[in-house]
C-alpha cells in the first residue's frame, strides 16, 4: 500500500496487528468499564464533569492567586518550594537538591511530568540511578522504552514482550505468568526502594487552601518511595492546583473512576508536608517543584481549557484514531486527543512540527463526552487547525479549501457542477488520477452519481423558491 | 524569593492579563459527591463499610480470633504488632503459637509477613482504611508485609468521602487505602499485591 | 425550509426526497431554497476559518427568514448550531448567522420534539442496527430516531457494540488518513455486523456511506438506509 503524506496514518499502518489489537481491546473494555461505573454511582454523571471542568478553569484562570496560597501553603507545612519555568531548570534544581543530600539512588514512581522533562537520562548522567517503581514503568525503563499510555504505559506490549524482557535482565528464566512476573519485580524493586536515598514523585493535585499534594496509586509504589528513604521530591505542573480540600473530593471521585472505573484509586496519599515528629519512615525533608515549561503559554492561548486535564486517560481509551496507534503515534509524551492538543502547544516554536497531531481527527466528540473536566477537545483541535492554516503550515495537510468556499457561494457554479457530477457514472473513475478520489476507492466504494436529480424532482413538485436572499 | 519564580510567576500573571471574563468558582454541596448507591441503601457505620471493603477485595474482621484463624491458614508464622495492641491482639497471637515482634526492624523487612497497626479511621462508603502518621506505628509496617492488619477502636467511622475529606485534621501524612495494593498493566490482568499488601484486614475491636 | 446538504446533491437524492415526503405526510409545507449548496463545514473542519466563514455567512442569507430550517444530517445541523459559535465568536454582524442557528433543526430532533410526533404508523419486520453518528452526541436526535423506529411495528432495534466508536467518516479525514479511517471505519462496522441485522440505519448519510462504502468494497452482505428513508418506506407499504 502507498503511504499518505501523514505520519501517524503511516505509522498506524506499519503497527502490528498484534500491538493494535492489544491496544484496542485493553482500552475497549477500560471505556465500558468506566462507563459502567459512573452510571451506577450516579443519576447525572454530567453534571460531576460540567461541575469539575468549572472548578478547574476557574483555577487555571486564576492560577497566578492560587499558586502564590499553594506555595504559602505548603512553605508554612515544611515543604521547600521551587519552581521551573524551563525543563532544563527543572532537571538542574532537582539535581541540586540530591547533591545537597550526598543523594545517589533515587526510586520514582510514576509521572508523566517527569516523562516530559526527561529527567531520568539526565540523572543517570550526572551518577544518580533512577527506578521506575511503578510495574509498568519499570518494564519500560529496562525496555529503553517510552509509555504509550498515561494510565497505562505498557498497553502496546503483551506478557510474552515482558518475559522475554525479564529474562534479559537477568530476573528470572522465561516465565509469562503475570502473576510471577508481578512478584519478581516486587522483590527486585523492594530491595531498590530500601537502598534508595530519595523518592522522587508527580503529583495528581495540589490544594491550595491546605497545601496538601495528594498522589494517588494502586499499586503502593509512591507510599514505599515515601516510606523508606528520607528524601521527597515532588515535581508538580503549575496546573495542577485546585483551591480547596472539598475539592479534592470531587476530583478524585471523577479520577478514579473515569481512568480504572475505581471509585478511589487504593492509595491515595494527602501529604501534608514531611513525616510527622512520631514517624520513623518516610522523608524528612520536602521539596515541591512547580514547573512551567510552556504551560504560561497554553494559558496564554485560547486553548488554555487544556490546562483542566487531570490525565486519566479516558480520552485516550475512547478515541477511534488512540485505538489504532498506541500514545507511540504522537510522536510525544502526551498522546491521544489531550496529547494532540498539548503537544503541538507545549511545542512552543516547534508549533510545526506537531501541526499534523490536530488535524489526525475525525472530530468524533467521543473525548469531550468522557472527559471528566469537560475538555472541549474537539473545539481545541479545530482552534489548533485554523492557527496551522493561518501560519500556512503544509504539513499539516488540510486540501485547500479556497476552490470548494467559492464554488459553494456561487449557486449557478454548484448547480452545475452537481448535475456535471452524475458524468462520473459513465467515467473510468478507479483510473482518475485525482489523489482523495483514490484514496477513498482503495477501500471504500462509492454510490451512484444523482447530480441534480434531487433537485430536478423538487422543482417538478414546485417546492423550489431562491431562498432568504432574494425576500 | 528566587529568579525562577519570579519568571514563573511574572508568565503567569502576563498569560492572564488580557483574559477579560473570568469563570467565577462554583459553590456546590458535596452531597453530590456521593455515590448513589451509598445513598438508596444506607445502612452506614461498620456494616456498610465492611461491604465496601469486601467489595475491594478487603478483610473486615470483628473478632482476634478470626484472624488468628486466617494468618495461621495462610501459613504466616512471624509478623510485627504495633506495641500499644499486644494485650489486645499480639498476645493472643503469640499463644496459639505465632512469633510476634513488637519492634520493628528495618534490616528485617521482609521477614514480617503480617503486620499490624493502628488506622485512624474507616470510609462507610468506599470500603477505605485511613491511616495517619501520627497514629500509625510506621508507615513501613503498613506497607511491607504481605498481610496488613488495620485496627480500630474507638476511631472514627466517616460515612462519605466528603465527610473524611473534612475532617483530614493536621496529620502531616494521611493515606487512605481501599484494599489490596494491586495492578491490571500487563494485558489489563488483575494481579494484587504488588509493592504494598496482597492482603488487607480491617478488624474492628469493641 | 428544507437544507437537503450536498451529500443528498451528489449522491442521495432518495433521502432527500423521502424528507420531503415524510415531512409533508405530517402535514409540513415543504420549501427548498433552490440556492443552497453546503453547510461550510468542509473548509471549517480543515481549518481554513475565513473559507468557512463566507460558505456560512451566504448559506445564511440563503436560509433567512422566520421558517425553521430542517436537514436530515446531524452533521450539517450541527455546524450551523455548534460549529458556527466557534467560527463566529469574535466576528461582527453574526445576526443572520444566529438566526439560522436557532431556527436549525435535525430532521428526527424536529419531528419527535418539534411536532411532537412520536408514532409511526406502518410495519416492517426487520432487525435495525441505529448507528448513533458523532455529530449528534448530547443532542436529542438519538433519542428521537430510537422513539419513531421503536414505535414501528415488527422493528426490532438491536445494540451495537462500542457505541462510542465513530465510523471513521471525518470528512477530508477520510482522504488524508485513509489508513486511520479505514480501521476505524472496520472497527465500526464489526461491531455492527456482530448483531447481523438486516439494516444498518443512522440520522446520517455520511457514515453511512462511508461504512456501505467499506462493507461493499470487501462483499459484506449489509443494507444501509437513512432513517427517514425507513420511515417513508414504511408508510408506502401500510397505503
Amino acid at each position: 500500500m502507498s503511504k499518505s503524506s501523514q505520519p501517524i496514518d503511516d505509522f498506524a499502518r506499519e503497527l502490528s496487528r498484534e500491538t493494535r489489537d492489544a491496544v484496542l481491546s485493553s482500552v475497549v473494555t477500560r471505556t465500558a468499564g468506566r462507563k459502567a461505573k459512573l452510571e451506577a454511582d450516579y443519576k447525572d454523571p454530567d453534571l460531576l464533569r460540567r461541575l469539575a471542568g468549572k472548578v478547574k478553569q476557574h483555577t487555571v484562570e486564576h492560577l497566578d492567586e492560587y499558586l502564590e496560597q499553594a506555595e504559602a501553603a505548603l512553605t508554612k507545612n515544611g515543604a521547600k518550594v521551587h519552581f521551573a519555568s524551563t525543563a532544563e531548570s527543572a532537571r538542574e534544581t532537582i539535581l541540586e537538591i540530591l547533591r545537597n543530600k550526598g543523594a545517589t539512588r533515587m526510586v520514582k514512581s510514576k509521572s508523566m511530568v517527569t516523562e516530559e522533562i526527561h529527567l531520568n537520562d539526565f540523572l543517570e548522567k550526572q551518577g544518580v540511578e533512577c527506578v521506575e517503581t511503578d510495574l509498568g514503568e519499570f518494564i519500560i525503563q529496562i525496555d529503553g522504552d517510552t509509555p504509550s499510555h498515561i494510565v497505562q504505559p505498557i498497553i502496546h506490549k503483551n506478557r510474552r514482550q515482558v518475559a522475554e524482557s525479564f529474562e534479559k535482565h537477568g530476573l528470572g528464566a522465561y516465565n509469562d505468568d503475570p502473576q510471577t512476573i508481578t512478584h519478581r519485580a516486587r522483590k527486585h524493586l523492594r530491595e531498590k526502594y530500601l537502598q534508595s536515598d530519595a523518592g522522587m514523585t508527580g503529583a495528581n493535585f495540589v490544594s491550595a487552601e491546605s497545601g496538601r499534594i495528594v498522589i494517588v496509586t494502586n499499586e503502593g509504589n509512591a507510599r514505599f518511595g515515601m516510606a523508606a528513604n528520607g528524601l521527597h521530591i515532588a515535581l508538580v505542573g503549575i496546573e495542577k492546583v485546585v483551591p480547596r480540600d472539598k475539592d479534592l473530593g470531587l476530583f478524585l471521585n471523577l479520577l478514579g473512576r473515569s481512568a480504572t472505573a475505581q471509585q478511589l484509586t487504593v492509595y491515595t496519599q494527602f501529604i501534608n508536608g514531611p513525616r510527622s515528629k512520631s514517624q520513623p519512615s518516610g522523608p524528612k525533608e520536602m521539596h515541591v517543584v512547580f514547573l512551567d515549561n510552556g504551560r504560561s503559554k497554553v494559558l496564554a492561548s485560547k486553548e488554555r481549557d487544556i490546562l483542566r486535564c487531570i490525565r486519566c486517560g479516558a480520552c485516550l481509551n475512547v478515541c477511534p484514531v488512540y485505538r489504532q496507534t498506541s500514545g507511540h503515534g504522537y510522536r510525544a509524551v502526551y498522546g491521544g486527543p489531550v496529547g494532540a492538543v498539548l503537544s503541538p502547544l507545549l511545542a512552543g516554536d516547534d508549533f510545526p512540527k506537531y501541526a499534523d497531531l490536530p488535524k489526525a481527527s475525525s472530530l468524533c466528540g467521543a473525548c469531550h463526552e468522557v472527559c471528566p473536566v469537560n475538555i472541549p477537545i474537539p473545539e481545541l483541535l479545530l482552534r489548533l487547525r485554523s492557527r496551522a492554516n493561518k501560519e500556512g503550515i503544509k504539513s499539516a495537510g488540510a486540501p485547500p479549501m479556497a476552490p470548494f468556499a467559492r464554488m459553494a457561494t456561487s449557486p449557478k457554479l454548484w448547480q452545475t457542477a452537481m448535475t456535471a457530477s452524475r458524468a462520473m457514472n459513465h467515467l473510468p473513475i478507479t483510473m482518475m488520477p485525482i489523489q482523495p478520489l483514490q484514496a477513498w476507492l482503495k477501500i471504500r466504494t462509492l454510490p451512484k452519481w444523482r447530480g441534480g436529480e434531487f433537485r430536478k424532482w423538487m422543482k417538478e413538485r414546485g417546492g423550489v423558491n431562491s431562498g432568504g436572499r432574494n425576500e | 524569593m528566587s529568579e525562577a519564580r519570579d519568571t514563573v510567576m511574572r508568565a503567569v500573571r502576563q498569560a492572564l492579563s488580557d483574559l477579560q471574563e473570568k469563570t467565577p468558582l462554583p459553590e456546590y454541596d458535596s452531597e453530590i459527591l456521593i455515590c448513589a448507591k451509598y445513598r438508596e441503601g444506607e445502612v452506614g457505620g461498620w456494616l456498610e463499610f465492611g461491604e465496601n471493603f469486601a467489595a475491594v477485595s478487603g478483610r473486615p474482621l470483628t473478632e482476634v480470633g478470626e484472624l488468628l484463624v486466617f494468618l495461621k491458614e495462610e501459613g504466616n508464622d512471624s509478623g510485627y504488632c504495633d506495641p500499644s495492641l499486644k494485650e489486645r491482639v499480639g498476645t493472643v497471637l503469640e499463644e496459639s503459637g505465632l512469633k510476634v515482634h513488637y519492634e520493628y526492624e528495618h534490616d528485617k523487612v521482609d521477614d514480617y509477613t503480617f503486620g499490624i497497626t493502628r488506622a485512624s479511621g474507616v470510609i462507610a462508603e468506599s470500603g477505605t482504611v485511613v491511616l495517619n502518621d501520627e497514629d500509625t506505628v510506621d508507615r513501613l509496617a503498613a506497607l511491607a508485609p504481605w498481610v496488613h492488619v488495620a485496627v480500630i477502636e474507638n476511631e472514627p467511622i466517616f460515612e462519605t468521602i466528603p465527610e473524611a475529606i473534612e475532617n483530614l485534621g493536621d496529620s502531616s501524612n494521611v493515606i487512605w487505602v481501599t484494599g489490596p495494593s494491586k495492578t491490571a498493566d500487563i494485558e489489563g490482568i488483575l494481579i494484587e499485591g504488588v509493592h504494598g499488601p496482597g492482603v488487607q484486614i480491617c478488624l474492628k475491636l469493641d | 425550509m428544507l437544507m437537503a446538504t450536498c451529500l443528498s446533491d451528489v449522491f442521495f437524492a432518495d433521502m432527500a426526497k423521502a424528507t420531503v415526503e415524510v415531512l409533508e405526510s405530517v402535514g409540513c409545507e415543504v420549501i427548498f431554497p433552490e440556492d443552497q449548496t453546503c453547510c461550510g463545514q468542509p473548509a471549517f473542519n480543515s481549518g481554513d476559518f475565513p473559507a468557512a466563514e463566507k460558505v456560512s455567512r451566504y448559506t445564511a442569507d440563503v436560509f433567512a427568514g422566520d421558517l425553521p430550517v430542517i436537514v436530515p444530517s446531524g452533521s450539517c445541523a450541527a455546524m450551523h448550531f455548534h460549529g458556527t459559535q466557534l467560527l463566529f465568536e469574535d466576528k461582527q454582524d453574526t445576526g443572520e448567522v444566529e438566526s439560522l442557528a436557532g431556527r436549525t433543526w435535525e430532521l428526527f430532533d424536529f419531528l419527535v420534539n418539534g411536532l411532537g410526533v412520536k408514532k409511526w404508523e406502518g410495519e416492517l419486520n426487520k432487525r435495525i442496527a441505529l448507528h448513533h453518528s458523532c455529530h449528534t452526541r448530547g443532542t436529542d436526535t438519538g433519542a428521537a430516531m430510537e422513539t419513531l423506529l421503536g414505535s414501528i411495528s415488527g422493528i426490532e432495534l438491536v445494540k451495537v457494540g462500542t457505541p462510542e466508536q465513530c465510523c471513521g467518516f471525518g470528512g477530508t479525514f477520510s482522504v488524508t488518513f485513509p489508513h486511520l479511517s479505514g480501521e476505524i471505519g472496520q472497527v465500526k462496522l464489526e461491531s455492527v455486523l456482530e448483531q447481523s441485522p438486516d439494516l444498518l440505519v443512522s440520522a446520517d448519510m455520511s457514515c453511512l456511506m462511508h461504512m456501505g462504502g467499506l462493507a461493499e468494497k470487501q462483499n459484506m452482505d449489509i443494507e444501509t438506509r437513512h432513517a427517514v428513508q425507513v420511515l417513508r418506506d414504511v408508510s408506502l407499504a401500510s397505503q
